[in-house]
């Protein structure tokens, strides 16, 4: 096999938790790899951001807060810790070995102390519809607009949540025109919202901001608040989509690009996959990877940060990796955790938004199984809900075991695109909490690995 | 066939293949037979392995009754109806690489010959090409052994399944036939008093005049506690990968001889890529470890045969908690105590073999003769 490469830290990750952490770790003297799936690092909110500065044509179109990103990637660029881009990692072990995948190969490295910052993904929004070409996620919109600056004209969005506003902004400062954005949060608040309203106070420019870019989009588009039912047909291409209003009206807009976005939930697969505990997060509704307060999970040295321990937003991850890497420099240097502790004050206030975003964009439950009983819920097997209503009679405890019935999680995707649709099916048909009903048991490899990249590791002596 | 003693309350532990094929049997000639499942049916190797369907290469001392387990799948639908379609025949080959496999593959064909079956032959590179046109012409290795292709061993007939469908196949075919199948149901101890088997579970207590041992990797443990003297079976994990669909190259199941390979496309396109990588197993906390980087060996193999499956997207790498024996043979036979049958330890391969594994415990049960000798199979081989 190769002779492995050995570092004190591992990041996966190059986030703003993972080059936090990764500028902290190597100003201290530990040697600090970091792993990659894109070409450089920035993550999901800075993503592009070198490239762009660098290009002759800035996107000044993304806004401040995507500029913010610029020094804070400069500084990792420029620090000692070596980025490994475009590498896929498929397994990490309790050991700390880290498996992954780079121009056509595979290799292993060993750490001291591993960092899983692989931040967040957007929940799906399985709605009537959804798979058909033409229909994209929010994201996806956001990613074209940051690597090169395109977009289309015309386009519907549908959805809610901060990433929802925040990219139609986008949108409209690039200068698409867009036919018309159906917000599907609740169009009134409730007191549980000015409640949590008031802690959102501690984060000010925050709370403005998205009333900024709402108050805006209400004034540059056909915009429509507190939509529900909505559904999206077409034959073999999106063509309209459909909703009905807050005052019940139904209507149908034509469109052949629609956007759908409704949050965004921790990237568990690497988690999950690596068997740290995870706990059911009933405001958020997804998983987290249980950690104690510097997030160092279930398993020694094996630390999480980021989005992907819960979400946070930029700030906050910025922070969270922070945290981990003083705490991981301490452990290796055998000193005090004191400077980790101090910095967590500050991280409570970065914060201190999230429970009234959380409460104030929690999915109806509408969005998180669709009551059309055509709609497609596995996307890789084409497997509707009546397909998994099917299998679940059957009398199945937990979505492993929906697997054998169905094939349900069982396609290249690895569940991401169903797991939580058919774990509430199952939590509701058994009437039986999240925790209880459990996840998809997620197994290596979690990104795509060829069989010749991993045949790179081999080592054959014959056998007789 | 009425028996001539009625014996009824016979109780089989484990759900896996040889469990239900045992109920099955058992049950199809009216006796009354109640199989206890700890998970679910085919939950562990049964529903997990390669579903390779094999008699290419088999200990000599097994050859007969893999044999004999080839005709029950030759007519499966007779037995198990539907499910019997997940049973896709073709023929095995293992191809000679390099100068050690072949001088290994003509001599297991001459001893074969000389010990009169006719199943398993060699064939010259011609042979092989002809059959498998999308191998590779030039296989020779950058940094590993390997050099040309010079034939293989072929079994004509031989196949793959899709492994849980015929183990639930076999359990309902028992159900029909009037057999109890309960799930969730974990045998915790077994004692015989006044000839008559107490089996305490985590859902109430039964009582079996005959009680048959298919409890795989955890059998030799049950057996301990019930009383029998010490069987030497390890638990490990055998590795698997499936890939993405690929178009269609490759119509048998195939292995090298002397390296670690088993490889068969699937009728959807996929990959399953294996061969005899194991991680460790802990019977316990019913944990099949996976070190996907063990697999790689098999991966270069299979690339080398098939270069375009190097392109392949390996989506899924499993494993399954199988019990080995010291002489990778099964245990089948009557154990000390009466009463008490055996049927666990398959090393590996065990799932070709189940449904003539099902009838001989059906016939042990019974106290009749089985239609094979399982002399190499007792599980009194071990206390010399
Ligand atoms: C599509 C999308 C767009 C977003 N856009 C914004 C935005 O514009 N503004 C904003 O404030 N927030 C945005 N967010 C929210 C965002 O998650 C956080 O604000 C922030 O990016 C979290 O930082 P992080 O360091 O935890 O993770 P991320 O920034 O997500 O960084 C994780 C990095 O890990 C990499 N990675 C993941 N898994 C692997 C693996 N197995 N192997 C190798 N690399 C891997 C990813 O490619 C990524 O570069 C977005 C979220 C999503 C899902
Ligand atoms: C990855 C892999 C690939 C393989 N490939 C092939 C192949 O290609 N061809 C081939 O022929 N063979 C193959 N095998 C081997 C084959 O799967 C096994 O030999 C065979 O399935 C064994 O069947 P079984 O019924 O003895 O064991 P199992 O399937 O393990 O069944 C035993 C059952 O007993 C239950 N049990 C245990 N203890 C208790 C208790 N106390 N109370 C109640 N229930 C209990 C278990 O839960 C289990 O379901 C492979 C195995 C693996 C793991």
């Amino acid at each position: 096999m190769n002779t492995a490469l050995h570092y004190d830290l591992i990041i996966i990750g190059a986030g703003p938790a993972g080059m936090s952490a990764a500028i902290y770790a190597s100003k201290n003297d530990m040697t600090v790899l970091v792993l990659d799936d894109q070409p450089a690092g920035g993550g999901q909110v800075y993503r592009h951001v070198m490239q762009n500065d660098a290009a002759e044509k800035k996107a000044d179109f993304l806004g401040s807060d995507y500029w913010s990103g610029h020094k804070l990637a400069d500084e990792f660029t420029r620090s000692s810790a070596s980025l490994w881009p475009e590498s896929r990692v498929w397994q990490i072990t309790k050991e700390r070995e880290v498996f992954f995948s780079q121009k056509g190969k595979a290799h292993r490295a060993q750490a001291g102390a591993i960092l899983i910052a692989t931040g967040a993904m957007e929940r799906p929004m399985p709605i009537t519809g959804w798979t058909l070409p033409g229909v994209m996620t929010i994201g996806a919109a956001q990613t074209m607009l940051k690597t090169s600056h395109s977009g289309v004209d015309g386009a519907l969005f549908a959805g809610s949540g901060p990433l929802f506003y925040l990219t139609i902004w986008q949108y409209l400062n690039a200068g698409f025109d867009i036919k018309a954005v159906i917000d599907t949060a609740p169009g009134k608040m409730s007191l549980l919202h000015y409640f949590w309203a008031l802690p959102a106070l501690l984060q000010p420019s925050m709370l403005i901001k998205g009333l900024k870019w709402r108050s805006e989009i209400r004034r540059k588009t056909h915009y429509i608040s507190g939509a529900t039912a909505v559904s999206i047909s077409g034959d073999s291409q999106a063509e309209a989509l459909s909703f009905t209003d807050a005052s019940g009206k139904q209507h149908r807009l034509e469109a052949e690009h629609i956007f759908l976005h409704q949050g965004v939930v921790p990237s568990i697969n690497l988690t999950m996959a690596t068997e740290l505990e995870h706990r059911w997060c009933l405001r958020q509704l997804c998983w987290h990877p249980k950690t104690d307060i510097f997030g160092e999970s279930s398993v020694q040295q094996i630390f999480v940060a980021g989005d992907g321990m819960g979400i946070g937003g930029a700030a906050a991850a910025i922070s969270s990796g922070k945290i981990a890497a003083m705490r991981i420099t301490a452990k290796a240097r055998g000193t005090s955790s004191l400077n980790a502790v101090f910095q967590m004050v500050r991280q409570v206030q970065k914060m201190a938004i999230r429970p009234f975003l959380d409460y104030a964009f929690k999915p109806a439950d509408e969005w998180l199984v669709p009551p059309d009983e055509n709609a497609i819920i596995c996307r890789c097997e084409s497997l509707t809900k009546t397909d998994i209503t099917k299998a679940i009679t059957l009398g199945v405890s937990g979505p492993n075991q929906l697997k054998s019935f169905s094939r349900a999680g069982m396609g290249r995707c690895q569940g991401r695109m169903c797991g939580l649709t058919i774990q509430k099916m199952i939590a509701d048909h058994n009437s039986q909490s999240e925790d209880k009903t459990g996840y998809y048991r997620l197994r290596p490899p979690i990104r795509p690995l060829t069989v010749g990249e991993l045949a790179a590791l081999a080592d054959d002596t014959p056998t007789s | 066939m009425t028996p001539q003693h009625h014996k009824d309350r016979v109780i089989i532990i484990g759900g896996g293949i040889q469990g239900c094929a045992a109920a099955y049997f058992l049950a199809k000639r009216g006796q009354t037979v109640t199989l206890l499942e700890k998970d679910n049916i085919a939950r562990r190797a049964s529903g997990v392995n390669a579903g390779g369907v094999r008699r290419l290469g088999r200990d000599l001392a097994e050859i007969p009754l893999s044999l004999a387990a080839m005709d029950i799948w030759n007519h499966l639908s007779d037995e198990i109806g539907d499910a019997a379609m997940a049973f896709h025949p073709s023929f095995y080959v293992k191809v000679a690489i390099d100068e050690a496999g072949h001088i290994a593959g003509m001599a297991r064909a001459e001893a074969l010959q000389q010990a009169g079956f006719q199943h398993e032959v060699w064939l010259d590179e011609t042979e092989i090409r002809k059959r498998i046109p999308c191998l590779a012409r030039n296989i020779s290795a950058q940094n590993m052994a390997g050099g040309e292709i010079s034939g293989g061993l072929v079994v004509e007939g031989d196949g793959w399944a899709i492994p849980w469908r015929i183990v639930h196949g076999f359990a309902d075919a028992a159900a029909r036939n009037g057999a109890t199948i309960t799930e969730h149901c974990h045998v915790e101890s077994l004692k015989r008093q006044n000839n008559v088997w107490q089996i305490h579970t985590n859902s109430g207590d039964f009582e079996a005049d005959i009680v048959v041992n298919c409890a795989g990797a955890w059998a030799a443990a049950l057996a301990r506690q019930s009383g029998e003297p010490d069987l030497p079976l390890t638990a490990y994990a055998p590795m698997l990968a499936v890939t993405e669909r690929r178009p269609q190259i490759l119509n048998a199941v195939m292995g090298i001889l002397g390296h670690t390979l088993s490889l068969k496309q699937l009728d959807t396109g996929q990959f399953v890529i294996g061969g005899g990588v194991r991680a460790d197993a802990d019977i316990h906390q019913n944990e099949a470890g996976l070190s996907i980087p063990e697999l790689a060996t098999s991966m270069y193999r299979a690339a080398q045969l098939f270069p375009d499956i190097a392109h392949a997207k390996i989506i899924r790498c499993w494993s399954g908690i199988e019990g080995y024996m010291p002489d990778n043979l099964p245990v089948i036979g009557r154990g000390n105590q009466d009463g008490l049958v055996h049927g666990f330890g398959f090393s590996a391969h065990g799932f070709q073999l189940g449904p003539a594994v099902g009838e001989a415990l059906a016939d042990l049960v019974m106290g009749q003769q089985p239609r094979n000798s399982l002399a190499a199979f007792s599980p009194q081989r071990f206390s010399a």
